[in-house]
């Protein structure tokens, strides 16, 4: 009896301390290689933001977005910008650890489809008199489909 | 030769005088922190932080998405953005200051130089004073700004949840590296 109880223990310790290293050790997901929650244009997502910024910040963040669009710039420490050349409105992708090189395969003007986590924007604001236009913001991006 | 001469420092002057004149911005600025603990290393990193110089005044602003902080493991990613900073309450970080000694800087002559930064914090809803120092380097086409200090996250009222007490740091290390363009 006293056997059996303490095999007991050991195994309920033994799977506890599995599920918090599990739980602890668990890498982030690679949101590139999931299922979009939204399909969307660079123009359609920037416009639904001008529009109405509460409704879109609700829409769109924390979700996994798929995004079509033209490539404004690249900054190969990790991030590609969409957007259309000499507006300020913006779209910027940090890339994934896992997708850092991504931005090799892209050159500016060319169209793409970025996918990454939407963290949050900026919208018709200004920094010392410079206009910033409406700057969305993702992480956890890749390239999904180069056009 | 007098006339070539004095036509050469007028437009020397109209150089300097436009490169003082001008103002910097990025959309992906880099700002990474380090957590050092008893059980674990974390680190947080964000490469789409706002940043603008003007480079008449010395102003420095920075503006940081605090969802926008990558981590490797996801339950570092959920605790810090649920319990930590509660981005959904404080969604983003700001800074804005100066730099104290702006006029050391040549902005119309490539290289790097030292700069002291005062200025304010704001985080977790919090704002403080700040004082840092790093380097900027002029470059033939931006400005690379270059920085690292320390937060003690008790300062900007960023509790730590028992359970994880052991694996983040009181004090955790911040690095700033951003290349500014020129604003056309």
């Amino acid at each position: 009896m006293k056997r059996n109880i303490l095999i007991s223990i050991l195994v309920i310790v033994v799977f506890g301390g599995y599920l918090a290293y599990r739980m602890y050790a668990d890498e982030t997901i690679d949101v590139v290689k999931q299922n979009a929650d939204v399909n969307i244009s660079a123009d359609a997502l920037i416009a639904a933001f001008e529009k109405d910024s509460s409704s879109a910040l609700k829409t769109y963040v924390d979700k996994v977005i798929s995004v079509s669009g033209t490539v404004k710039t690249i900054d190969t420490s990790g991030t590609v910008i969409l957007g259309a050349q000499g507006t300020e409105s913006s779209i910027v992708f940090s890339l994934d650890r896992r997708h850092l090189k991504d931005y090799k395969f892209l050159n500016a003007g060319e169209a793409v489809i970025m996918q990454g986590k939407c963290t949050g924007a900026e919208m018709g604001e200004e920094m010392m008199g410079i206009s910033l236009g409406t700057t969305i913001e993702f992480n956890f991006a890749g390239v999904k489909k180069k056009k | 030769m007098k006339i070539t001469t004095l036509f050469l420092v007028l437009l020397s002057l109209a150089i300097a005088s436009e490169s003082a004149a001008q103002k910097y911005i990025t959309r992906s600025g880099r700002i990474s922190f380090t957590s050092t603990a008893p059980l674990e290393d974390i680190e947080g990193k964000n490469k789409t932080v706002i940043a603008a110089i003007d480079a008449k005044t010395g102003a420095v602003q920075f503006s940081v998405t605090m969802k926008g902080f990558e981590f490797e493991k996801s339950k570092m990613q959920e605790h810090f953005n649920e319990n930590f900073v509660e981005s959904d309450k404080f969604p983003k970080a700001e800074f804005k200051g100066a730099i104290t000694n702006n006029k050391d800087i040549n902005y119309s002559k490539p290289g790097t130089y030292p700069a002291k930064v005062n200025g304010q914090l704001t985080l977790h809803g919090v704002t403080k004073a700040m004082t840092s120092t790093g380097t900027i380097t002029v470059l033939k086409d931006g400005v690379q700004v270059a920085s690292d200090f320390s937060i003690t996250v008790a300062d900007y009222k960023i509790s730590i949840p028992a359970a994880v007490r052991n694996k983040v740091a009181k004090t955790v290390k911040v690095v700033v590296d951003a290349k500014l363009d020129p604003v056309k």
